[in-house]
């Protein structure tokens, strides 16, 4: 059955027909909260709402549209709130009386990985609108139709609010992760 | 940045952020399915099941007007704005062997992982403040402790602003500063409902004559308010009172005594 079928059926209170769905989804869900929350746990929390929430709304969807744009907007909106709330203090707080370990150090992961990690730094420095565009378009490698159905704007919108997040981005990639920004420019020659 | 700039740090952005070292996806479908399921109801009431609801309904009123029946069903422990919901105080054996605070966590409190450090997901939090800031945006005075002496004060504020401001003060341990050491919370009436459920230990006690309440964990706490709602898995040690319209929640590693002189030792900010 494809996509829009199993939309139709979901809709229609078929709750088997939405499993499929969320399988479908679930990573670029977990994946787009996570960048925009840090944490696992939010991230988890925030995909199972977002599934939650799409499947008590589903009757207003236009069943003629892609699923995930859909999804990923209600995921990012989620996201923000949860930004905002104090569940996410209370679990950082859990953890630090947990006494939980310290991760492996940076040393120890890839090359690739720090190169990666250094580059979701420096995007947690722009403002969280700009995050979200840099995420969904680079990150989650959306193309930019899709960046602009999940933003519900216009193509154009998204190609401007992107270049102007590149360069706010190259700046704060020169300015505070200097190493990062020789090891591109390392690339590039 | 030139056109042929811009497209070649795109190409590198995509390289990139395609090395990022994502946590495993959780099983998300299959908790959505058991919550689902667990909440799915027909979305018609045919006259028949109208009927057996109403029975079912005037035997639940019957039940609530037998003392230990309605006990069972509604006991716990109000302070401010905090219910905790005490253990049944004679469960059966079994439940006593199965039911750990884990498992009455609801598919939605996932146990943390042992992947990410305090200060990053403390510095990640918005509403973020100072002290001075804070104050002047809130209608009731922030208190700190005098007790212990060499305490100092607070390492982050933190304002959370959702339907009455919730302020948050935390202190690190200087002997670990990845750690915290406490944390205060002064929550006002009518934004936060915060619930635990069976805390290992309930403990009444006095705070400056006010009646208190400390527990200690693990269990789950379950905070909502008109959009979000959460359930987490707490395993620390809580001393809560109230004192007019303000709850106030004191998180520590401290026993019971040396919690009530840090709370006996609030102060208003000079």
């Amino acid at each position: 059955m494809d996509e829009s079928a199993l939309i139709r059926h979901a809709a229609n209170g078929d709750a088997s027909a939405w499993e499929p769905l969320v399988l479908a989804h679930q990573q670029a869900v977990f994946r787009l909260a996570y960048l925009l929350l840090g944490d696992p746990d939010d991230a988890e929390d925030t995909a199972q709402e977002t599934f939650l929430r799409a499947w008590n709304h589903l009757k207003r969807f236009d069943q003629t549209r892609p699923l995930r744009p859909w999804l990923l907007s209600i995921a990012a909106n989620l996201a923000r709130n949860r930004r905002r709330s104090a569940g996410r203090y209370l679990a950082a707080l859990t953890r630090a009386f947990r006494n939980e370990p310290i991760p492996a150090t940076v040393e120890e992961k890839s090359a690739q990985y720090m190169e990666a990690n250094d580059l979701w730094k420096a995007v947690q420095s722009l403002s969280m609108s700009d995050q979200q565009i840099v995420y969904l378009r680079y990150f989650l490698d959306l193309s930019v139709a899709e960046t602009a159905e999940v933003l519900q704007v216009v193509e154009g919108t998204v190609k401007s609010r992107l270049s102007r997040a590149l360069e706010k981005l190259r700046v704060i990639i020169k300015q505070e992760f200097p190493v990062f920004a020789e090891r591109r420019e390392g690339h590039e020659s | 940045m030139s056109e042929l700039e811009r497209e070649l740090f795109e190409k590198q952005l995509l390289t990139i952020a395609k090395g990022l070292d994502y946590p495993r996806t959780p099983d998300i479908a299959g908790s959505v399915m058991t919550r689902l399921r667990a909440s799915t109801r027909p979305r018609f009431i045919t006259r028949k099941l109208a009927w057996s609801l109403t029975i079912i309904l005037i035997l639940f009123s019957s039940l609530m007007l037998i003392p230990p029946a309605r006990a069972a069903i509604i006991e716990f422990i109000q302070i401010g704005i905090v219910r905790i919901f005490p253990r049944p105080t004679e469960p059966p054996i079994d439940a006593i062997q199965t039911a750990t605070p884990e498992s009455i966590v609801p598919t939605t409190a996932t146990p943390s992982l042992p992947s990410a450090t305090l200060i990053p997901s403390l510095s990640r939090i918005a509403g973020k403040t100072t002290l001075a800031d804070a104050q002047q945006k809130v209608n009731y005075s922030i208190l700190l402790p005098a007790y212990p002496p060499d305490l100092g004060q607070p390492d982050y504020v933190f304002l959370q602003d959702a339907e009455g401001a919730m302020t948050i003060l935390v202190w690190l341990d200087p002997r670990q500063p990845d750690r915290v050491l406490m944390s205060l919370h002064f929550i006002p009436a009518g934004s936060w409902a915060i619930d635990k459920s069976e805390p290992a230990v309930i403990e009444e006690t006095n705070v400056n004559g006010q009646r208190a309440i400390w527990a200690v964990g693990p269990y789950p706490l379950r905070l909502s308010n008109g959009d979000l709602d959460f359930t987490r898995l707490i395993d620390g040690n809580v001393l809560i009172w109230a004192d007019g319209n303000i709850t106030y929640r004191l998180e520590t590693n401290q026993p019971l005594e040396e919690a009530i002189k840090i709370t006996e030792s609030l102060k208003s900010i000079p």
